[in-house]
């Protein structure tokens, strides 16, 4: 299953190998990309493309994982989308360990900015994810120890005690009924 | 790579893209199915619904065996309390009905009520040429030559007045349709009526038809020979049909990924449900033996 | 003092505690949660509009940069905080207190409608094997958010000229209560003062103060009966700027024989003669759909009580699936007469007034139940 939100229909990118190069021109292009992005786990490009990209990449990876090189279909359908065939090897003893237990989707995207002067494109990053680049934004900050984090755990310590405390009373008050309950049954 | 963290550092801030389609204009005042579905489990909801027991693993011809429970592909008419009520009426009608497994190729024989026939039911035998649709639209198309003349009828699968189905020979063909009996030889769907019924022990493996069909010279239906069908002899055609076959054949579609899973449900939702009726079919078994 | 200091904030970031020290923002809250912000349509020129207008108040709050200031655990804590606060609330509803008066059901009454949403068609049959096709609708979540007595509505600016004064309130129905943190403090203020949290959809029935419903009140299904006829509306699909063949189902131009660049066209569009004027009302191309549409006197075959379904007559409710749908009673001249034989619930259903539970399906008489026997025809001669 793709783990990541993908469009409900496809972009035909009629122009994706020169104009007119058609559906057929439109896979051979998705399958350049793909190689590219397989073998250097993150490229750059504009975005419709790489959009389109992501969702074969997932699904081969997906396949991979699912059912390993010892499948004769699945390897059918790696040989035809990596074009260099060394990316084979890197598929199955590299890629599929590492996304064995994964719980997200296996790429990443990212706006760029347009460039100017060019084409005015809607650029874009795609990237395998736990790859070896550098991260790509490259320090979160840490708010841990902002203000407001500070007192909301302050706050949640005191929810934490008063919840306890009412709770205590609670019992005790229930445990008292019992034990009159208790008594005056044994009473008569 | 330098170049990129440069520019990186230049943005400053990096959205993060969502790639799916946005909510345009042409669907406003409408929700995602994801948000209803977070909406109905919301712990802040007057009485959420409460989250689903574990369903069994069912086995893995379970989806080529109950094809009709695998809900429509398409994304934008998928909504699982519909799903899940119209199945419950399907197993409700299974309860009356005893709806048998059987494939394209398979020889059915069928009793239906009607209004207009002699003694008000109806009974027709024929081969299986299709099955289509999904739920309680789910229909399957019966072909046979009575006295010459080729006959089809569509029955759905859910209708009441269906009075009993009764398999008469259980068995595959090599194609998922078999709409070119159209075209043949009356002798491959001419099937009497009093067909012997061919029995199959439970459990054993569906046998595959490896007939091979002769079709009538030209004029066809539809171009057979631009289609992949593998259970046609050869059309004994000019050269230059296969020529224009291999121009506007798409090779590429056997490959494309993303094709096959947007036209078909995904092998883990696809678990889920099965795993549903795997464990509704064992309920109804077990009401049956008692 | 961390405490009290914390007590003071999270009564700010939570944004629907009404706390004393913050007497400014009340007040605030207090001029947002004008009527026009429950205001259904907007009108201000344009036919269709997506957004909503600039002099409205924000309903959503850009809380982008609590995001990124807040950790998880802070963020977890504060949504429980807000879950245990509203689940307090709404057991402590004002309803406990006081249940509103009840009256009968009287032909002059109108009663309020729910707001469902649409789920997709499936086929059914009747029991003498007649197919039709139904829409599912659910109920999900609603609630009865505010009610406008008629002497105070009739000023509103909302109040519409055609509508004759004193005579209809507004009753204010909310559905699929959300996550307060996302929305501003003058929206939640709308829903808490009936200890609601605050609902993702809003919307407005014309009421008469005999069919009032008190604010808090869930709304459910089974508002309406088995074989009651409905009115249901709903935006429909919009198909964007389209030409006359697609919108009004012209037939266009022949695809070949000679034919250039008169494939899909209009033709004339003019009065002829000497008339020199395009008359109004003239198809031609343009916005087509996403517009509110109202389909009338749709029967209601069958009501699922676990999942607040209802199944109404018809395949063509407007809208797309998951799109909001508003139900009420039909205002047809006939339906309403026949209302006469059998009345509704009034103002809506409450559970404790039958005694058993009401089952799971409920029917309508003629409809084939799944669990019957397959249908057999008989000659009426036999009879």
């Amino acid at each position: 299953m793709l783990r990541f939100r993908y469009r409900f229909r496809q972009r035909n990118l009629p122009s994706a190998e020169g104009t007119g190069s058609g559906p057929a021109g439109r896979i051979s292009k998705m399958r350049k990309l793909v190689t590219a992005l397989i073998r250097h786990e993150r490229i750059e490009g504009k975005h419709p493309y790489l959009d389109e990209a992501r969702g074969y990449a997932e699904r081969l990876i997906d396949e991979a994982v699912r059912n390993g090189d010892q499948h004769k279909p699945t390897m059918e359908i790696a040989n035809y989308w990596l074009l260099e065939k060394d990316l084979l090897h890197k598929l199955f003893k590299v890629l599929v360990p590492r996304y064995e237990n994964a719980s997200t989707s296996y790429t990443k995207m990212w706006n760029l900015p347009t460039v100017y002067p060019g084409g005015g494109y809607h650029m874009a990053l795609l990237e395998l994810r736990n790859n070896p680049w550098p991260d790509v934004i490259p320090q979160q900050r840490e708010v841990k120890n902002n203000l407001i984090n500070v007192l909301i755990k302050a706050a949640k310590e005191d929810h934490e005690k008063n919840q306890q405390l009412t709770e205590h009373k609670q019992s005790e008050f229930t445990d008292q009924s019992t034990d009159t309950g208790t008594t005056t049954s044994q009473s008569p | 790579m330098a170049a990129l963290g440069n520019r990186v550092a230049a943005l400053g801030r990096i959205r993060l893209l969502r790639s799916s389609v946005f909510i345009q204009c042409r669907y406003s005042n409408t929700l995602p199915e994801a948000t209803v579905e977070k909406h109905r489990k919301s712990k802040l909801a007057q009485d959420p619904e409460e989250s689903e027991t574990e369903s069994l693993v069912a086995p893995r011809d379970y989806k080529y065996v109950y094809p009709e429970f695998l809900p429509d592909p398409k994304p934008q008419y998928r909504d699982r309390i519909r799903e899940k009520l119209e199945h419950e009426d399907m197993f409700r009608r299974r309860t009356v009905l005893k709806i048998p497994e059987f494939y394209v190729g398979s020889i059915l024989a069928v009793l239906v009520s009607d209004p207009y026939a002699p003694g008000k039911k109806n009974r027709f035998v024929g081969i299986c040429i299709n099955r289509s649709g999904h739920g309680l639209r789910s229909q399957f198309t019966l072909r046979n030559v009575v006295d010459g003349q080729g006959m089809e009828i569509t029955y759905e699968l859910y209708n009441p007045t269906i009075q009993g189905i009764e398999v008469l020979k259980l068995e595959k063909r090599l194609d998922p349709h078999l709409f070119y009996l159209r075209d043949a030889l009356p002798e491959y769907s001419t099937i009497p009526f009093d067909f012997e019924p061919v029995p199959h022990p439970p459990g054993a493996t569906i046998p595959v038809n490896p007939v091979k069909v002769k079709l009538r010279p030209r004029p066809w239906h539809e171009r057979w020979e631009r289609q992949d069908l593998q259970g046609l002899q050869d059309l004994e055609l000019p050269e230059r049909f296969y020529e224009r076959a291999r121009e506007v054949a798409k090779p590429w579609e056997k490959y494309d990924l993303m094709k096959q899973y947007r036209e078909s449900i995904n092998d883990d939702d696809a678990a889920k449900i099965m795993g549903y009726v795997y464990k509704k079919i064992q309920e109804l078994e077990k009401t049956k033996e008692r | 003092m961390a405490a009290s200091m914390m007590s003071w904030r999270l009564s700010v970031s939570l944004r629907c505690g009404q706390s004393a020290s913050f007497q400014q923002l009340d007040i605030f809250a207090r001029v947002l949660a004008q009527p026009h912000l429950t205001q259904l349509h907007i009108t201000r020129g344009a036919r269709r509009t997506c957004k909503a207008a600039p002099w409205l108040s924000k309903r959503t709050v850009d809380h982008k940069l609590n995001e990124e200031v807040l950790t998880t655990e802070s963020k977890e804590f504060l949504k429980n905080v807000a879950i245990e606060r509203f689940k307090e609330r709404m057991a402590n509803s004002p309803l406990k207190d006081a249940p509103a008066e009840r009256h009968q059901w009287t032909p002059k009454s109108l009663r309020t409608g729910v707001l469902a949403i649409k789920l997709g068609v499936i086929p059914q049959w009747t029991k003498d094997g007649h197919r039709f096709t139904c829409t599912l609708l659910q109920v999900l979540d609603n609630h009865v958010v505010r009610y406008i007595p008629p002497e105070e509505f009739s000023k509103y600016p909302s109040f519409k000229k055609k509508w004759r004064k004193n005579i209809f309130g507004s009753l204010v129905v909310g559905a699929l209560s959300t996550d307060p943190f996302k929305f501003s403090k003058g929206y939640n203020n709308l829903c808490a003062k009936v200890g609601l949290p605050p609902k993702r959809k809003l919307t407005r029935f014309l009421v008469t103060p005999d069919a009032a419903v008190e604010p808090g009140t869930p709304l459910k299904a089974t508002h309406f009966k088995v074989g009651d006829y409905v009115d249901c509306q709903a935006k429909t699909i919009g198909h964007g700027f389209q030409g006359v063949v697609k919108r009004w189902g012209f037939k266009g131009g022949p695809a070949s024989h000679g034919t250039t660049k008169w494939h899909r066209r209009t033709g004339n569009i003019g009065g002829g003669r000497n008339k020199a004027a395009v008359w109004k009302g003239r198809k031609m191309p343009g916005h087509m759909g996403m517009e509110w549409r109202t389909l009338k006197a749709l029967k209601i075959w069958r009501i699922n009580t676990k999942y607040n379904v209802l199944y109404v007559m018809g395949q063509n409710v407007p809208g797309p699936v998951h799109c909001y749908v508003r139900v009420m009673d039909s205002r047809t001249l006939f339906r309403r007469k026949e209302r006469i034989q059998r009345p509704p619930h009034m103002p809506t259903f409450y559970p404790e007034d039958v005694d058993e539970p009401l089952p799971e399906e409920i029917f309508d008489e003629e409809m084939f139940k799944f669990t019957e026997p397959s249908i057999t025809f008989t000659d009426k001669k036999d009879k």
